[in-house]
């Protein structure tokens, strides 16, 4: 029997586990981070444009701050969002980039004095403060008020994955690269670790530890066409999802970026927008001011999402021989910004397209992007169902997100997550419940029960391949659970997903070795895909009204009266084909910002009882408290500085909003 | 050391081509070459030969020879499994430089003997430096063979050499925004410096062979120049 | 350029449909080290050419349709993640974004070497990554107390940021090792990786280690020293990283430092 013994097991090596290890590490615990891959490889490299931190220092981020970014998340949210964790977020978010910016990430800083920006299609001299240069810089983002977007050229996630990986080798953290859990060690109310195998060798491992943490990022690869890297299969849910306890939140809140390459779904990054790029048709026409004259094209990502599908039903579409698209111009920024400040759009234009995008239009459409929902968690990042189990970034339902995710707001959530998850996850460790005590026994069944699985596939029988699974469902998925969702598609998609999952018990495979045996890793996790992406569908099918990112065309209104409510799905009975959907509601009475218009998209939606009331108090509460500054009128709406860790409390400085020395 | 080696290879290379053009002055005439070989010992200076100062021209080229192949038996392969290597990864990368490079090493190898012979030569016989005595060596003496695969190894041994260390020290690359032009360029310099010291090399060792095969009759007979010298 | 609110649309960038298909023929390199009968050979696997396709589309239909075993490494599959390089056609590239339409029909594959084989054309690059940046320490070293978080961010010129980060674009993807004759011939030579690295954190102000305790690092022959400017990595380095300049830097600074 092999064990390894650990303080604290973080279940992925992208950047919000790589954090939460080094917060452990750093509070004197052992911590090793198991890794599908080099952690440098991670998805959180994949992001291009920016993490968004209200520090204020370009001019068009003046008068920015937590109040404003808290704001336009919750907003952002449709008001699925946790405004406590939002609060804790956000705070945090620019005290991240000062610990990055010390670590070493080369973020972009502002020059002082003129520069020309596209804005709006025209060109704009913006004259930056002789007091922010040499600060970090910030560029305008989707659904934001303020440019608030804190960026590194275009290779943001990137410099911030390795400075952050490097962190994690400076502090002698082990990762166990290619190694994948299959399953978490628990006895229904305690977390134990996880199962291991070990991807090059084919041997399975009990790591046993006091805290394990979840931090796999997100499911994109449920669909067929998704901008997430091939790793994102959601499996970080599925193994909470199969403790039979651990709720899964919001997971049918899946985020549709508007610009994957076409057709490849290879993500150009919202900066190109940002930076001023527009969307045409096929005739040329920039169609976006007809839906959304006030943000255009940087109304937040569902909205514009949703907008180009409109779009594309009304016959506007570009054809090609792949399907129809539309296109994204960023030529009118010129090749000199495109080759310095989007080089990696340049890039993939150019080796996937054969297209130079400061000459010509880059056709676009949109693709799967994000995963809001996750595993369910409480503002600790611990789930409540199973102590010594924690989650953070992508994989985790923390909820600063909702229904829908601001661009920039991810890879601020990895960094803001792990820093805070990681002080948590040290105070569980040091608290009495961070003992353990486990009986051998419990860990050679455990073992034992992940190697017949293995086996079964290994050497039995089954008929079914993997491939052919796994294909279905990503079609099923891209078909019936997109952004226009109706009834009768997620009916089908649940149908057919139950199918899938009934079959993927009898698979058999034709390439039976042990180690690196790329069909049989497709084979048991495509048994877990595919119960993740039923929670996607009937979690969908379930919820009858839109919001956010979840439309459904047959209830096209926000209904807060019957669905201000968090979905949560477990899966209790392993012979199940359904997951059992639970709700947990959102608390209008305590919300700073209660429900209300987002400021784009649709208008129409129905209140919930409490609301009134709630807007009233706290338009009270602004009145009286009128002068009284924005922390204390803060304070007295919705306190929560209590809940973050004590060493991240505190205001942040700004170039306006000096702290005493 | 890698900074020796490059100096000590600079200035082998440098020489090389100085030596060149000494040595091609033949082509201009006997006189021209014997007035340069009487140059090197002090003729002009001391009226007479004083073939010590060859000798120690000569050793100070020997002895940088020594130190450069010393340091530069550092990066040669160390045994077959890595000559083995480097061999299927140029034959794979078909890449000109890594390509050079072995050139280089086998030119350098060859001439660990070749230029010994030579230099040993030099350094023992300072007296038969001349326009018959040079001819006769490289004639008569039957030396040409060697001088033929000499001309060869040390033309483009040098040559790469000079390019690589031009590359390696980034030499002429400005502020390195076009390193990848100075490159181009550099490579192309090259290529055209090492053509035309071959072809200089080989119309000098072709005049020499002409005179050596002339003058084989009269082996050994020193050289008199037909106008006097301006001291002579 | 186009006027901001209509414009007329370009010309497509894909080719068009009735372009010939040809069949392409795919020489894997097979061999899994851990099986004791394995021997490395190359085996043939026919595929009909589609429009847009890359490596990544290809050996992906490989697998799904003729060989299931076959291994090898994909993540982002857009060339940024660096998981994917192999030898393709004898050079060292990333397979995600190599479009067929750039090869012959012959097409031969390789995994990179220098680096330990896991299976076919998986190699074990993060290994040798995190060996290289243990030994070389490839952090920003900050002596002293930690930033206080609250405060403003220490300033820092916009254009070294830009320089900076120019080389932090390294994805450790490995193919300028496999690329290196030098790499090749002998284990612990650093690599341009790592000497770029080492010249990013020199450049860095953050980093407060001087070039006296970088010449202790790369000062030596498995260092800066050793390398003998070959330019496989300048010329394969999928990030056109500027290596050439940056090694020569670092050569320039060695010296005066060993002095």
């Amino acid at each position: 029997m092999r064990v390894v013994y650990t303080d604290v097991l973080v279940i992925g090596g992208g950047l919000a586990g790589l954090r939460v290890a080094i917060g452990a590490r750093r509070r004197g615990h052992d911590a090793i981070v198991l890794s599908l891959v080099p952690p440098k490889r991670s998805h959180s490299a994949a992001a291009q444009g920016g993490m968004q931190a209200s520090l204020a220092n370009v001019t068009k981020g003046q008068g920015d701050n937590e109040d404003v970014h808290f704001e336009d998340t919750v907003k952002g949210s449709d008001w699925g969002a946790d405004q406590q964790v939002v609060r804790m977020f956000v705070n945090t978010a620019p005290k991240a980039v000062r610990e990055l910016a010390a670590w070493g990430v080369p973020w972009s800083r502002v020059r002082q004095g003129d520069r020309q920006v596209i804005i709006n299609g025209e060109k704009v001299t913006i004259t930056e403060r002789d007091a922010a240069h040499g600060l970090v810089a910030q560029r305008d983002f989707g659904g934001t008020r303020k440019w608030r977007t804190c960026y590194v050229s275009d290779g943001t996630g990137h410099a911030m994955l390795f400075a952050v990986g490097d962190r994690a080798i400076a502090e002698g953290i082990p990762v166990h690269e290619r190694t994948e859990a299959l399953a978490l060690i628990h006895d229904g109310k305690r977390c134990y670790g996880a199962i291991v195998r070990d991807l090059i060798t084919g041997e399975i491992t009990a790591y046993v530890a006091r805290a394990t943490a979840i931090a796999t990022g997100g499911a994109g690869r449920v669909y067929r066409v998704t901008t997430n890297a091939v790793i994102c299969e959601g499996i970080g849910a599925a193994l909470a999802l199969e403790t039979g306890i651990v709720p899964l939140g919001n997971m049918e809140a899946v985020q549709f970026h508007p610009t994957g390459i076409f057709p490849a779904g290879i993500l150009v990054t919202e900066g190109c927008r940002g930076d001023g790029g527009l969307l045409r048709d096929a005739s040329g026409h920039r169609f976006m001011p007809d839906y959304e004259p006030e943000k255009k094209e940087l109304a937040s990502r569902d909205v514009v999402s949703r907008r180009m599908e409109e779009h594309i039903r009304k016959g506007n579409a570009a054809k090609s021989r792949f399907g129809e698209h539309l296109w994204l111009d960023i030529t009118l920024l010129g090749r000199k910004h495109i080759e310095h400040n989007l080089r990696e759009v340049k890039e993939i234009c150019q080796y996937f397209l054969g297209v130079d995008p400061a000459d010509q239009w880059i056709p676009v459409r949109p693709a799967q992007h994000y995963t809001m929902g996750g595993v369910r968690t409480d503002h600790t990042g611990q789930t409540p169902a199973l102590r010594g189990l924690f989650a953070a970034g992508e994989a985790a339902c923390w909820d600063m997100h909702g229904f829908n995710r601001l661009g920039g707001n991810s890879v601020a959530e990895t960094v803001v997550a792990g820093m805070i998850v990681g002080e948590f996850i040290a105070d569980f460790v040091e608290s009495p419940e961070g003992e353990i005590d486990i009986p051998t026994a419990v860990l050679r069944e455990a073992l034992a029960a992940e190697r017949g699985k293995l086996d079964v596939l290994l050497k039995g029988s089954g008929s079914e391949q993997a491939d052919t699974l796994k294909a279905e469902m990503q079609q099923t998925m891209t078909d019936n659970v997109g952004i226009f969702r109706t009834g009768a598609d997620l009916q089908r998609a649940v149908d057919k997903l139950q199918e899938l999952l009934v079959r993927s018990r009898n698979i058999g495979l034709r390439s039976r070795r042990d180690g690196p045996n790329p069909e049989l890793v497709t084979a048991y996790r495509v048994q877990k895909m595919i119960k993740v992406a039923l929670c996607v569908a009937q979690g969908a099918l379930t919820r009858t009204e839109s919001r956010g990112a979840h439309f459904r065309e047959d209830f096209p209104r926000r209904n807060d009266a019957e669905w201000l409510r968090r979905t949560l799905a477990t899966w209790s009975d392993p012979r199940a084909t359904l997951p059992t959907l639970n709700y947990e509601a959102l608390d209008v009475g305590r919300m700073e910002l209660p429900p209300g218009w987002r400021g784009y998209g649709n208008k129409d939606y129905v209140d919930h009882p409490d609301t009134p009331q709630r807007a009233a108090e706290v338009a009270k509460l602004r009145e009286t408290l009128g002068d009284a500054g924005r922390h204390s009128v803060q304070a007295a709406l919705m306190p929560y500085e209590h809940l973050l860790p004590a060493g991240l409390r505190g205001r942040n400085e700004r170039i306006d909003e000096k702290l005493p020395p | 050391m890698d900074f020796l080696q490059s100096a000590t290879g600079l200035a082998l290379g440098l020489f090389m081509w100085v030596h060149m053009f000494f040595v091609a002055t033949i082509l201009l005439g006997k006189d021209a070459m014997w007035t340069v070989a009487r140059m090197f010992e002090g003729y002009f200076i001391f009226g007479r030969p004083v073939y010590g100062l060859v000798s120690a021209l000569v050793a100070t080229i020997a002895t940088l020879f020594v130190v450069h192949a010393a340091l530069a038996l550092r990066k040669f392969p160390a045994n077959y499994r890595q000559y083995r290597t480097y061999r299927d990864h140029m034959k794979e990368m078909k890449h000109e430089d890594t390509t050079l490079w072995y050139w280089q090493v086998v030119t350098g190898f060859a001439l660990f003997f070749l230029a010994s012979v030579h230099l040993y030569i030099m350094l023992t016989r300072p007296d038969r430096i001349g326009p018959f005595e040079s001819a006769d060596r490289v004639w008569s003496d039957l030396m040409w063979p060697l001088y033929l695969v000499l001309l060869f190894a040390v033309e483009f041994h040098g040559g790469v050499g000079l390019y690589r260390l031009a590359l390696k020290w980034g030499w002429f690359e400005g502020d390195g925004r076009d390193a990848a032009g100075t490159r181009r360029k550099l490579r192309i310099f090259k290529w055209a410096l090492t053509g035309f010291f071959l072809v200089l090399g080989l119309l000098t060792l072709a005049a020499y062979m002409k005179i050596g095969s002339d003058h084989a009759p009269f082996y050994g007979q020193h050289y008199v120049p037909a106008a006097p010298s301006p001291r002579g | 350029m186009s006027s901001v609110t209509d414009s007329a649309p370009p010309a497509a960038a894909i080719p068009p449909a009735d372009a010939p298909k040809r069949m392409l023929h795919f020489h894997v390199l097979r061999h899994d080290p851990q099986d004791p009968v394995s021997i490395p050979h190359f085996e043939v696997f026919e595929l009909e050419e589609a429009p847009g396709m890359t490596l990544f589309i290809a050996l992906n239909e490989i697998r799904e349709q003729l060989d299931p075993s076959l291994a090898f490494d994909f993540v982002c599959r857009a060339g940024i993640c660096g998981s994917c390089g192999m030898v393709v056609n004898g050079r060292p590239g990333l397979a995600c974004r190599t479009l067929t339409q750039d090869l012959p029909a012959e097409i031969s594959l390789a995994p990179l070497p220098a680096f330990e084989l896991i299976a076919d054309l998986s190699v074990n690059t993060g290994k040798w990554m995190r060996g290289m940046s243990e030994r070389l320490e490839t952090w920003v070293h900050s002596l002293g107390q930690e930033a206080d978080l609250s405060r403003l961010e220490e300033r820092m010129d916009p254009e070294l940021a830009d320089r900076i980060y120019e080389l932090d674009r390294c994805i450790e993807c490995g193919c300028c090792v496999a690329a290196c004759g030098t790499a090749r011939m002998r284990e612990d030579f650093v690599g341009a990786v790592g000497l770029n690295k080492i010249a990013r954190f020199a450049l860095d102000p953050r980093d407060q280690r001087t070039d006296q305790d970088f010449y202790e690092l790369v000062g030596n022959d498995d260092g800066v020293f050793g390398c003998m400017t070959l330019l496989g990595c300048h010329d394969v380095c999928p990030k056109q990283l500027p290596l050439q300049t940056q090694i020569a830097f670092l050569r320039r600074k060695m010296v005066k430092a060993g002095l």
